[in-house]
C-alpha cells in the first residue's frame, strides 16, 4: 500500500505540470485580457495600454510568459493579482477560511440530512415517506438556485420580521408596510454591517440562509444515491441469512446493510471535498459571501491570470489529493480492493 | 477488522469537523483597526429599533450597496468606477463639477478663469489657490507639493506604472512658489485643463512610498490616506468597507453630517434591491431603467434618475468591413452602409421614442447627439420615426424586394453587387439583458421596412479588445455595432476620438483612436480641433454644434437614447442626489444625513 501511494504521488507531479501548461494556454487564447479593462477607457491612448501590458508582462511570447510563472511558483512565489496588485496567496487565503466555513458546515449539514433520509426511503421502499422525499429530492434538484436564494432572501429578509422587534412584533407585512422593524434573517454577508466583533449567534444567523440553501440542494443528490446504496445491499443474500437466523430488523439494517452500503458514499465524498475549497459561485453571489467562488469569477472576468492560475492549480492538488485518499479508503473499507 | 473500520469512520468524521471549526476560529479573529474610537455598536443585536437613524451607541451610519468591489483605492492606477465612487468619500478635489455641468471650487478659493486673473490670457498658465490650512486624515499639512508629487508620478508612467495620467501629463510644469500656490504650464493649449484637479487624483507624499515601487504601496489599499469627509477605517476583502468620520476634515465637526459610511458588496443587484426594501441597506448604486417601476409605489424608497451622459448608440461602419483596417474607407465604403440613404432609413424606420417608453419606462430620453448635457450640449432635434419615408429613401437608393422575401435586394444600387440582399451583422455585448431586448425591438422595426438585421453578440471583452488582440471593432470587421460610450464634463477627447479624421484605428497609427466607423468628415474634424484649441467656452460649444451637427447628417452613429444614471435611497436619507458630470451616486456625500 505504501508503495502505491508513494507511486500515485510521483505521479501526479507531471500531471500537474500538464494541467498548469493546458490552463495557462487556455487562460492566454482567451480574448480580453488584464488590460481589456481599460480599452473603453477614453483617457487612454493605445501607447498607455502598451506600456500597461509590458509592465504586465503581457508583451512575452506565451512560453516565456509560462515559464516566468512556473519558475517563480517552484520557488513558492504565486506572483500578483494584476487587478489588485495584491500578493496572490494573500488575496487566496482571505477567501479560503470563509469559503471552507460556509460549504462545509453546508456538507455537514447535506449529510445529517440525507444519510437518515436515504436509509428510511430504501427501508420502507414506495412508503409515502419514501414517494414524499423522493418527489422532494427532485424538486431540489430541478429548482434554479439563483431563483431559490433570491425567494429565500424576499420570504426571510423583506416580509418576515424579526418576532423580538418591540415596536411592531412578529408580522407578515406586505412588502413595505413595516416601517422599522428589523427583518427576520439578515440577507446576506458574513457579519452585521460594520460590526467589529460579532458574536458567535451573529455568524450563526448569517449562515443561516446559503446553509439551509446549499443543505437541500446537496440533500436531494445525497439522498438518492443513499437510496440507492442501500437497496442494492438490502435485497443480498448475507442480509436474508442475517434475517434468517432470528436478528432483530434494527440490528440488520445498522450493524449489517448500512456498514456496506455507506462504503461507496464514503468515497464519494472524499470526491466532492475539493468542492469545500472551491465554493459556489451562486450561493456566494445571492448571499454576498465573500468566498472563493467569486474570487474566481472576478478574476475569470478580469482575465487576471496569476490569480487564475494560483486558484485553478490549488483545485488540481486538491483533487489529486482527494483521489488518492478516495482510492485507499475504499481499500480499507473494503477488503475485496487490493492495489498491489 | 470490524474495529479498524469503526475508526476510520470516526477518524473522517472528526477531520470534517476540525475544517469547519478551523475556519470558523480563524475566521472570527477580529481585524485589526487602527482607530481609537472603541466599537460601540452591533455587539448584540439591536433591542431597541424604534431609533433607526442612529446605531445603539447613538452613531448615525449609513449603509450603501455596491454591486462591484474596488481593486484598490489608488486613484492613479485604478479604472473602475466603482473605485471612483468609492474615492468620493475618501478624497477632496480642487474643484469638483456639480450636477448642473460647472466647476465649484473645493480646496481651492475658486475657480480659474481669465476674469480673476488665475488664467493667462492665452491659457497657458492656470494658478490654483489652496485653501490655508487644508490637512489629510493624518494631521499633516496637504500643500502645493503633494499636487507637485502626483504631477512627478504621471510624468513617469514608464517608472511609476501610473495610468490615468491623460490631464496630468499635458501639464508642461508645476511650480510651488509657496505651500498654498499650484502654478500649472501648459505648451499648448489644452481645452480640459479644468477636470486635471477634480478627478480624486490626489496623493500625499509623505504617505505613499517610493515611486518605482507602486504597485506595493500599502497606500493602494489598508494604508489609504486621504482628505475626503471620512476616512477608511477597515476593509474586508469582497465584504465590507467601513469609513469614519475624518477628524481633519476642513468641515468637522459639522461636516459630514454621519459617523460612518459601510460599502457592502453586494454582487447580485436583485438582492440588492431586495435589501434595500427590506430597509437593510440604505442606499443602492448601478441600477437600470428597469429596475425602477417597482419601486415608484413605494414610499420608503426614493428614486433618483437622470438621462446621464453615456448614450447608446449604433456604430455603423462607413468601410468595407472585409477589408482589415482600411486607411482609405472614402475609396473602400461599405457595399450597404457606404450609402447615406441606407443610413437615414435605418434611423427613419427606428422608433426611439418607443424603446424608451416599453424597455426604459420612461425613465430617460430618447438619443439626439453626443453631447446631450452641460455647457457644450448640442441642439440637435430628435429624429422623426417615418417607416414610409424610409422606405423611400430604400428604393431611391436601388434596394427593392424584388423576390418577394420580405428583405430587400440590390438593383442597380450604389455600391454593392446587383442582387446582394440589405441584410446586416447587428452586434453587441452578450448577456445584456436590456440590449438584447432593444435588438429584438429594432431587428422587428428594420424588418418593417425591408432591411435584415441579424444578430451575433460576443463577449464585451471580445468586443472591446484590443488592436494586437485583433478585435474586429479596433479592425474595422463589422456592420452595426451597439454600445455606450459617454463624454466627460469636458467632451473634447471623447469628440476627438470617436469623430476626428486622424483617429481612425488603422496600422500607421497602431490602432489608435476610436472613429471605428471610420468617417472622414474634414468639416467636423477642423471644428472638433478648433474645440480643442481654445478657452473660450462659448466659442467652444459652438464649434461642437458644428460637429454634432456634421454628425446628424451624415450618420456615422444613430443615437438611439441616453442611458440614465440611476440610484435608490431609503426616504429617510436626505442630501443624497446623481450627479451625472462626476458620473457618481456618492458625490455630495458630506451632507448626507439620516433621519
Amino acid at each position: 500500500m505504501t508503495n502505491y501511494i508513494i507511486r500515485r504521488l510521483l505521479q501526479a507531479i507531471p500531471l500537474l505540470i500538464v494541467i498548469s501548461m493546458i490552463v495557462f494556454l487556455l487562460i492566454s487564447l482567451a480574448p480580453g485580457g488584464p488590460t481589456s479593462a481599460f480599452e473603453e477607457n477614453p483617457n487612454l491612448t493605445a501607447e498607455d495600454i502598451a506600456r500597461l501590458e509590458a509592465q504586465l508582462g503581457l508583451d512575452a511570447p506565451v512560453y516565456e510568459r509560462y515559464l516566468t510563472w512556473a519558475g517563480k511558483v517552484v520557488r513558492g512565489d504565486w506572483g500578483y493579482s494584476n487587478a489588485t496588485r495584491r500578493p496572490v496567496r494573500t488575496e487566496i487565503f482571505e477567501r479560503l477560511g470563509n469559503t471552507i466555513q460556509l460549504m462545509s458546515v453546508a456538507f455537514l449539514t447535506t449529510l445529517i440530512i440525507a444519510i437518515p433520509i436515504g436509509i428510511i426511503s430504501a427501508v420502507r421502499q414506495y412508503s409515502l415517506f419514501d414517494h414524499i422525499t423522493t418527489f422532494l429530492a427532485f424538486v431540489g434538484q430541478a429548482i434554479p438556485i439563483f431563483w431559490f436564494g433570491l425567494i429565500l432572501i424576499i420570504i426571510f429578509n423583506v416580509w418576515l420580521n424579526n418576532p423580538v422587534s418591540p415596536s411592531t412584533g412578529f408580522q407578515l407585512s406586505h412588502l413595505w408596510n413595516c416601517g422599522d422593524c428589523s427583518p427576520l434573517m439578515p440577507g446576506g454577508g458574513m457579519t452585521p454591517y460594520g460590526a467589529e466583533n460579532p458574536t458567535l449567534s451573529q455568524r450563526i444567523q448569517h449562515m443561516f440562509l446559503p446553509v439551509i440553501m446549499l443543505a437541500l440542494f446537496g440533500a436531494g443528490t445525497y439522498t438518492r444515491y443513499m437510496r440507492g446504496q442501500m437497496l442494492e445491499v438490502i435485497h443480498l443474500d448475507y442480509i436474508r441469512t442475517a434475517r434468517a437466523k432470528g436478528l432483530n430488523e434494527r440490528k440488520v439494517i445498522t450493524s449489517h446493510a448500512l456498514k456496506n452500503a455507506l462504503t461507496p458514499i464514503i468515497t464519494i465524498i472524499a470526491l466532492e471535498l475539493p468542492a469545500l475549497f472551491g465554493g459556489a459561485l451562486f450561493t456566494e453571489t445571492i448571499f454576498s459571501w465573500p468566498g472563493m467562488g467569486r474570487l474566481f469569477y472576478r478574476s475569470a472576468q478580469r482575465g487576471d491570470y496569476p490569480m487564475l492560475m494560483g486558484i485553478i492549480m490549488i483545485n488540481a492538488v486538491l483533487i489529486i489529493f482527494f483521489n488518492l485518499v478516495a482510492d485507499v479508503m475504499y481499500a480499507f473499507l473494503d477488503p475485496r480492493v487490493r492495489y498491489d | 477488522m470490524y474495529q479498524a473500520k469503526k475508526r476510520l469512520l470516526l477518524l473522517t468524521l472528526l477531520a470534517l469537523l476540525a475544517l469547519t471549526i478551523g475556519a470558523c476560529a480563524s475566521s472570527s479573529t477580529p481585524a485589526a483597526t487602527d482607530s481609537g474610537e472603541s466599537a460601540s455598536d452591533a455587539a448584540a443585536p439591536a433591542a431597541d429599533s424604534g431609533e433607526a437613524a442612529t446605531d445603539e451607541g447613538g452613531e448615525k451610519s449609513i449603509i450603501i450597496g455596491f454591486s462591484q468591489e474596488p481593486e484598490l483605492l489608488n486613484p492613479i492606477i485604478y479604472t473602475q468606477t466603482v473605485a471612483d465612487e468609492v474615492a468620493e468619500f475618501l478624497v477632496e478635489d480642487l474643484l469638483a463639477a456639480t450636477d448642473e455641468g460647472e466647476y465649484v471650487a473645493m480646496l481651492a478659493e475658486e475657480v480659474p478663469s481669465v476674469e480673476n486673473g488665475l488664467i493667462t490670457d492665452d491659457g497657458l498658465t492656470v494658478t490654483y489657490n489652496l485653501r490655508e490650512g487644508m490637512l489629510w486624515q493624518d494631521g499633516e499639512p496637504l500643500t502645493c507639493d503633494d499636487f507637485l508629487f502626483t504631477w512627478e508620478l504621471a510624468m513617469n508612467p514608464a517608472e511609476t506604472g501610473a495610468v490615468n495620467t491623460t490631464d496630468l501629463s499635458a501639464i508642461s510644469s508645476l511650480e510651488c512658489p509657496d505651500d498654498n500656490t499650484i502654478v500649472t504650464k501648459y505648451d499648448e493649449f489644452y481645452a480640459p485643463f479644468l477636470t486635471t484637479f477634480s478627478s480624486n487624483i490626489l496623493l500625499p507624499r509623505h504617505a505613499t512610498g517610493d515611486p518605482t515601487n507602486m504597485s506595493n504601496w500599502a497606500y493602494n489599499r489598508e494604508g489609504f490616506v486621504g482628505n475626503g469627509p471620512f476616512k477608511l477605517q477597515e476593509w474586508v476583502s469582497g465584504d465590507q468597507i467601513i469609513m469614519v468620520k475624518n477628524e481633519n476634515y476642513h468641515g468637522y465637526p459639522d461636516s459630514p453630517k454621519v459617523d460612518r459610511i459601510i460599502a457592502r458588496i453586494i454582487p447580485s443587484r436583485e438582492v440588492g434591491k431586495a435589501l434595500i426594501t427590506s430597509g437593510e441597506i440604505d442606499i443602492l448604486w448601478d441600477l437600470s431603467e428597469a429596475d425602477v417601476p417597482e419601486f415608484e409605489e413605494n414610499p420608503d424608497v426614493d428614486v433618483y434618475s437622470r438621462p446621464g451622459l453615456g448614450t447608446e448608440r449604433l456604430v455603423i461602419n462607413l468601410a468595407d468591413p472585409a477589408l482589415d483596417a482600411t486607411d482609405d474607407p472614402l475609396n473602400n465604403p461599405h457595399p450597404l452602409l457606404g450609402d447615406l440613404r441606407v443610413r437615414q432609413a435605418i434611423e427613419l424606420g427606428i422608433d426611439k421614442q418607443f424603446i424608451v417608453d416599453e424597455l426604459l419606462f420612461g425613465a430617460t430620453t430618447v438619443g439626439t447627439s453626443e453631447l446631450s448635457l452641460g455647457w457644450a450640449k448640442c441642439d440637435i432635434a430628435p429624429s422623426a420615426y417615418d417607416p414610409d419615408a424610409a422606405m423611400a429613401l430604400l428604393e431611391e437608393a436601388g434596394f427593392t424586394d424584388e423576390d418577394g422575401d420580405g428583405v430587400r435586394e440590390c438593383h442597380d444600387c450604389e455600391y454593392a453587387e446587383e442582387g446582394a440582399p440589405l441584410s446586416l451583422k447587428y452586434q453587441t455585448t452578450s448577456g445584456n439583458q436590456l440590449r438584447e431586448e432593444s435588438q429584438q425591438l429594432v431587428l422587428e422595426m428594420m424588418a418593417d421596412i425591408g432591411i435584415e438585421f441579424y444578430i451575433e453578440n460576443v463577449p464585451s471583452a471580445e468586443l472591446f479588445g484590443s488592436w494586437d488582440s485583433g478585435a474586429f471593432r479596433k479592425h474595422g470587421n463589422f456592420d452595426i455595432l451597439m454600445y455606450t460610450t459617454s463624454d466627460v464634463i469636458d467632451p473634447q477627447s471623447q469628440m476627438d476620438g470617436y469623430f476626428s479624421a486622424n483617429q481612425i484605428p488603422v496600422e500607421a497609427n497602431g490602432g489608435s483612436g476610436f472613429n471605428y466607423s471610420r468617417w472622414i468628415n474634414e468639416e467636423a474634424t477642423a471644428a472638433i480641433d478648433a474645440a480643442g484649441k481654445s478657452a473660450d467656452q462659448a466659442g467652444r460649444a459652438a464649434n461642437y454644434q458644428i460637429a454634432c451637427e456634421q454628425i446628424t447628417a451624415d450618420l456615422p452613429h444613430i443615437y438611439l437614447y441616453d442611458r440614465a444614471e440611476i440610484g435608490l435611497a431609503r426616504s429617510n436619507i436626505t442630501g443624497f442626489g446623481v450627479n451625472v458630470f462626476e458620473n457618481s451616486i456618492t458625490w455630495g456625500n458630506a451632507n448626507w444625513d439620516k433621519e
